[in-house]
């Protein structure tokens, strides 16, 4: 039996998009008859775990509440109801370039996005030689954002997410950016992360194939409810026979 | 309450960082710098100096000053509410990836214009130099000031940040109705006249306008500590203070309720 503690607890997540949408003040005003408010339920009741150091592959049809769920965990959505419990405050979900201003230069974008993303300033400057050198855009580094091509913008916007590690990390479908050979870099650096025995990592993948490499369980989500969470072959399998 | 000073104590740093980011973007590729925050107020202050002093011909002591401190505290009031009526869509590319309390949004904007102002108010240190007015020890009455004058400000801001995410034309609506404040507020006159002189607001309403209006009430009250050594209400102080402490908890607590919609709506 696998007595490792659940890094990620979900119990009975209920959460609804209201179809809420900006509205000009003058429907507020003249619209007497309160609008009705179509309410669209991505997750409904979902309850699962996962164990400390698991990499779990989450798959399902597009608007089944993959990327909603990763949000949630994420914090960025607070459900209607249940609890997500995470052992460990340090998370993050993967995504490149947040918070960057394209007026300041590289290296005051990496403390922007760093911490954004929840660390300290001192623990950002520690991590600031590798974030250069892995993103591979030297003397750039000191000059702004704006001037950078879109291959060097998201080296360096992935470099930050790559370096600055958390515990428990979410993916959704980024792997790999950039040129062919640095596609190759990151996709070996992601591996790297993911592989590590400390991290727990879920990945929202279209890709089989991608969940059979990466993937030591899997989670299948299917219309905003759990149908079925175990090892990669038969959970595959039984999606893709599905599908 | 306990969970707005622990996201306080968390954000504060990146909330500083990316105020002072903001600031620096602002100014890259001016010729001027920072040298416009102060020139912006100073270009203004010489054009309500004509119109005041030589169209209108009133007599306004320490006028240069006097329409400085109003128009500094106007442009931090003004310019920070309107902004944050926005603030949560304008950072759409934050606020869907990552999770942030939107209230330090509202106070990245706050630190920008209120470091514009604080430098801007350097000037008001040169000018009362220069025109040698008398410093007395209500000068520390700008402490509870502009502590009041933040606390309304973040109050404000966050209520319409939030309704601001639903509302589209709230940004319009919010900048006229401040056009409309900023001419009954005194920024550039005298509400009631210290000189002698016919005053065209009676006295009632002078004094609804000076009370009851909180960025007016201020400003007025700022003028009295810092260049005419006058007695400050403090029982309006303290309960434009209370209303400040009010606003504050509706907003936070509108913006911890509803934040979670947010992202939904952008």
């Amino acid at each position: 039996m696998d007595d490792r503690k659940n890094a990620i607890e979900v119990e009975d997540v209920h959460l609804s998009y209201q179809c809420l949408q900006a509205f000009p003040l003058r429907k507020s005003i003249f619209s007497l008859k309160k609008s009705k408010v179509e309410k669209y339920e991505a997750l409904r009741g979902i309850s699962f775990g996962v164990k400390k150091g698991e990499i779990v592959g989450v798959i399902g049809r597009n608007g089944s509440g993959k990327s909603t769920l990763l949000k949630a965990i994420a914090g960025i959505f607070a459900p209607d109801q249940g609890t997500i419990t995470l052992a460990t405050p340090s998370v993050s979900l993967l995504s490149i370039g947040v918070g960057f201003q394209r007026k300041l230069t590289g290296r005051e974008n990496v403390m922007l996005s760093g911490m954004l993303l929840g660390f300290s300033e001192q623990q950002i400057l520690e991590k600031m030689d590798e974030i250069i050198e892995f993103a591979e855009i030297g003397s750039f580094i000191d000059r702004p954002v704006k001037t950078y091509s879109s291959g060097m913008f998201s080296k360096l916007a992935f470099s930050i997410t790559a370096v600055l590690e958390t515990d428990i990390m979410l993916i959704d479908e980024i792997l790999s950016v950039g040129d062919t050979k640095f596609k190759k870099k990151s996709y070996e650096k992601m591996k790297e992360l993911i592989f590590d025995k400390n991290r727990t990592v879920m990945i929202v993948s279209h890709n089989p194939d991608t969940v059979r490499q990466l993937c030591t369980s899997v989670l299948w989500i299917h219309e905003g409810k759990v149908r079925m969470q175990g090892d990669v072959e038969t959970v595959l399998e039984a999606y893709e026979g599905e599908a | 309450m306990g969970r707005f000073f622990r996201d306080i104590k968390k954000y504060y740093k990146y909330a500083i960082y990316s105020g002072r980011a903001g600031l620096k973007a602002e100014v890259a590729n001016s010729r001027l710098s920072w040298l416009w925050w102060i020139l912006d107020p100073l270009l203004f202050m010489i054009i309500y100096w004509f119109l005041s002093q030589i169209v209108f011909g009133q007599r306004t002591r320490y006028y240069m000053v006097f329409v400085f401190i109003g128009l500094n505290m106007w442009d931090f009031f003004q310019k920070s509410i309107v902004t944050n009526v926005r603030v949560v869509t304008n950072n759409s590319s934050i606020v869907t990836k990552v999770y942030l309390p939107k209230f330090i949004l509202v106070l990245i904007e706050m630190f920008k214009y209120g470091f514009r102002m604080a430098i801007a108010f350097g000037l008001v240190g040169v000018m009362m130099i220069l025109y040698r007015v008398r410093i007395t020890w209500k000068i520390l009455f700008v402490l509870p000031i502009f502590f009041t004058l933040f606390l309304l400000v973040f109050g404000i801001s966050c209520i319409v940040a939030h309704f601001g995410v639903f509302i589209e034309d709230l940004q319009n609506v919010a900048a006229v109705g401040m056009r409309l404040l900023f001419y009954i507020s005194g920024v550039f006159y005298e509400i009631e006249p210290k000189l002698k002189g016919i005053s065209r607001i009676p006295g009632t309403l002078a004094d609804i306008m000076i009370q009851w209006n909180p960025i007016s009430f201020l400003i007025t009250q700022c003028r009295e500590a810092l260049i005419y050594a006058g007695n400050i209400n403090l029982t309006m102080l303290c309960f434009w203070m209370a209303v400040g402490f009010l606003l504050s908890a509706i907003g936070v607590f509108l913006i911890y309720k509803y934040e979670k919609d947010y992202v939904k709506v952008i």
